[in-house]
């Protein structure tokens, strides 16, 4: 009896705010919503242990994971590519991933590392940007949506989050701006860059061409010509090409493409990917 | 008639005033006199006790002079339980400073964090707000040395001299009078004393009926503060004429 | 393999660190600036953990100039490199510490005195008249005992670093792609226009 009295006899001003109350008050949600964290000192640790199927095959979850990405700044805006593989330990888990994540019409975001970290806080980063719009009349700028990431991951550092991930975006204040965020809170303003397993094959190619002066269309040929390097070499990657551009005027899709075709493309008009036979010897 | 308005400190009265800070004022300008003059080499701050007994023990019974910190010292005028509240936050802050700065804390902010507090005291319901007014002197090496002067509602400012408590009117146009913009401590230490004199009820001064500091600088550029001894004052007095010339115990000590 | 100098001249401090952005074995930028500006006069350098350097530094520029504007002056760097190192400390005895190592160069328009303090990860701090952070401590100490001392000028404090950056590209096995050279003196904070294309020899 005592505590539902106590319960509804809360004077004002100690009342409980429920979480969507406090919302209305706030100027903006805090950055980091609060999650239930497994009950134990290391949560990362734990969570290790239970998901590395590197040192333990039999862990009992197998993250997704395994990707390459790239995105380059040049003349004519940001090229944005990836591959589509996911991979949980040796399994391939799908073959038609969407990497790019499309926040507004006018920034991307790439995801690589755990495929349902990424999705689930580039779905928020999009949200998040969305009421900046509505609040401040204007979009957000690149600058500040990668930092909203980048503050929220590293309020998980430590607790297992694994992202590696790209920001890309065109405003009027900035200029095509690109952003590398990831999970251990770095985050970075730069020309180019590949994340993922297969990063190192595409940076191969990629570094070896790029010049900022390039041409629309040699840009997508190079975006494109990197993440078939990639997904060539690296076992965790491949699938389809997904490619965008992002423009002064938002951001255009140029396909979702069959990696397999485009190797023999390029292999048999260009005489690349010598290594491969395609006789029977 | 005037209770609805002057029974708690936070409500305005119709004409937009706090009658309970203006009462404080008015219990500090029936306090002993304080106070200080700002020289070019250094700051004088002189205050008139207003209890005297021969049964009262001199050296362990400051009533108007405090040391804050070792940059710093203040005179009060006003109630002086009040004022031990105040002095004691103040030296707890300029500690805390210390302590995450490795260096003194600059003196304007010291004043201004006892100011907040005051200020507080004017604003929140359903307390009396601190019936006391600071004068401060001290020295920082952004802006050399200063003097301050506060008061109940939580204003303050800087001054070259200025004086609080009773009769502080009168003071203040005689230091207005004789205020020279480049004087130097020891001039200075004349004119406090000569102030006070006028401004005092009794026509001779003695130590036990005065207080004194000093804050200076010494040949190796240290800064020092330095609350007076009864000796020290005697001799001050003796050099201007102002002594009570029936104190044998004290010719003693000068001769 | 991130590389942190410091060296204080007669009416200068110079804070010079290297410019790449290492994750793994992937240099992400060659153009990384390690340093924060505090104030007009005070600088800070910083490397160790991902993540925590940025937002460690980040976390002081807002405090130093939260204050800066509260009080209308600027913090000296002593009182900065004071402030750093408790806030560090009480980071360290945290469930989750800073990992950072810093150096905080400043110039006192008071005094007109310049500084250097070093402060690792542990919260040690240190007035030095140089100083280096990771590797480069153990080639550059030595070149700057023997070359340095209190009363050199801009020049001669550029010809020291110079000789400790030929030595680590000489020597640390690992490109760190240059060095970001930034001078704080009476005037403020401003990049020093710095070379690193030539390429050294090792006999």
């Amino acid at each position: 009896m005592d505590t539902l009295v106590a319960r509804y006899s809360q004077p004002m001003f100690e009342k409980d705010y429920t979480e969507d109350q406090l919302d209305m008050y706030q100027p903006a949600p805090s950055l980091s919503l609060r999650f239930a964290m497994p009950p134990v000192a290391q949560p990362s640790a734990w969570l290790r242990a239970a998901t590395d199927d590197h040192a333990n095959p039999n862990c009992p979850i197998k993250i997704a994971h395994g990707t390459t990405t790239l995105a380059f700044r040049f003349q004519g805006g940001i090229i944005v590519a990836t591959d589509s593989r996911a991979t949980a330990g040796n399994w391939i888990a799908s073959q038609t991933v969407k990497k790019v994540i499309e926040i507004n019409n006018c920034l991307l975001g790439t995801m690589a590392g755990g495929a349902a970290d990424c999705q689930y806080w580039l779905a928020y980063l999009g949200m998040q940007c969305r009421l900046h719009e509505l609040r401040h009349k204007r979009r957000i700028s690149v600058a500040a949506a990668s930092k909203i990431l980048a503050n929220l991951v590293y309020s998980y550092k430590g607790m297992g989050l694994s992202m590696g991930t790209m920001c890309a975006g065109v405003t009027k204040e900035e200029g095509p701006a690109l952003y590398y965020i990831d999970s251990d809170g770095t985050r970075l303003a730069g020309n180019l860059f590949c994340v993922g397993s297969g990063q190192t094959f595409a940076y191969g190619v990629l570094d070896a061409e790029y010049s900022y002066d390039l041409s629309e269309e040699a840009a997508l040929e190079l975006g494109r010509r990197s993440i078939l390097a990639a997904t060539h070499r690296d076992a965790y990657s491949g699938g389809f090409i997904n490619l965008y551009h992002v423009k002064e005027d938002g951001w255009v899709k140029h396909g979702f493409n069959d990696t397999n075709p485009i190797f023999w493309k390029t292999k048999l008009e260009s005489g690349e990917f010598s290594n491969v036979t395609s006789e029977l010897v | 008639m005037s209770r609805r308005y002057d029974s708690r400190t936070t409500i305005f009265s119709p004409e937009g005033r706090l009658y309970q800070v203006e009462y404080a004022l008015e219990a500090i300008s029936l306090a002993g006199t304080a106070l200080g003059i700002l020289a070019k080499d250094g700051i004088v701050l002189a205050a008139e006790r207003k209890v005297t007994s021969k049964l009262l023990e001199q050296d362990t019974s400051a009533e108007k002079l405090y040391i804050l910190n070792d940059n710093m010292i203040c005179a009060v005028a006003g109630m002086t339980a009040d004022a031990n509240i105040l002095i004691n936050y103040a030296r707890q802050a300029a500690q805390k400073y210390l302590l995450t700065y490795n260096e003194d804390i600059p003196c304007e902010q010291l004043v201004r964090r006892l100011c907040d507090l005051k200020q507080g005291y004017t604003q929140h319901g359903g307390l009396r707000p601190f019936g006391v007014s600071f004068i401060y002197a001290g020295y920082d090496p952004q802006r050399q040395f200063q003097l301050y002067q506060s008061n109940p509602s939580g204003n303050y400012g800087g001054w070259k001299a200025t004086s609080v408590g009773a009769n502080n009117a009168s003071a203040q146009s005689l230091l207005k009078q004789d205020y020279k913009e480049d004087c130097d401590l020891k001039e200075a230490c004349g004119m406090a004393v000569k102030v006070l004199s006028k401004t005092m009820d009794s026509t001779k001064l003695s130590s036990e009926k005065i207080e004194f500091a000093t804050v200076g600088k010494t040949k190796d550029g240290r800064i020092y503060h330095h609350l007076w001894g009864a000796d020290e004052i005697t001799t001050l007095l003796k050099e201007h004429g102002l002594a009570k010339e029936d104190t044998n115990a004290d010719d003693k000590i000068v001769s | 393999m991130e590389v942190l100098l410091g060296i204080t001249g007669k009416d200068f401090t110079l804070i010079a660190c290297s410019k790449a952005a290492m994750r793994g074995a992937t240099i992400l930028k060659a153009s990384d600036d390690k340093t924060r500006s505090l104030n007009k006069h005070t600088l800070m350098a910083f490397s160790g953990e991902a993540g925590d350097t940025i937002q460690f530094a980040e976390y002081i520029q807002a405090n130093a100039q939260l204050y800066s504007m509260r009080n209308g002056t600027d913090l000296s760097p002593s009182a900065l490199a004071h402030f750093i190192r408790g806030e560090l400390a009480s980071s360290l005895r945290s469930r989750k510490p800073y990992n950072v190592n810093l150096l905080l160069g400043g110039f006192d328009p008071i005094t007109g005195k310049p500084s250097l303090y070093w402060m690792d990860y542990l919260a040690a701090l240190t007035a030095a008249p140089y100083a280096a952070h990771g590797y480069a401590q153990y080639y550059c100490l030595s070149i700057l005992d023997k070359h340095h001392n209190p009363n050199i000028d801009f020049e001669q404090g550029m010809k020291v670093l110079r000789m400790c950056t030929d030595e680590l590209k000489r020597r640390l096995p690992i490109d760190f792609k240059g060095m970001l050279v930034k001078v704080i003196d009476k005037d403020g904070i401003r990049e020093v226009e710095y070379n690193d294309d030539a390429r050294i020899a090792c006999p």
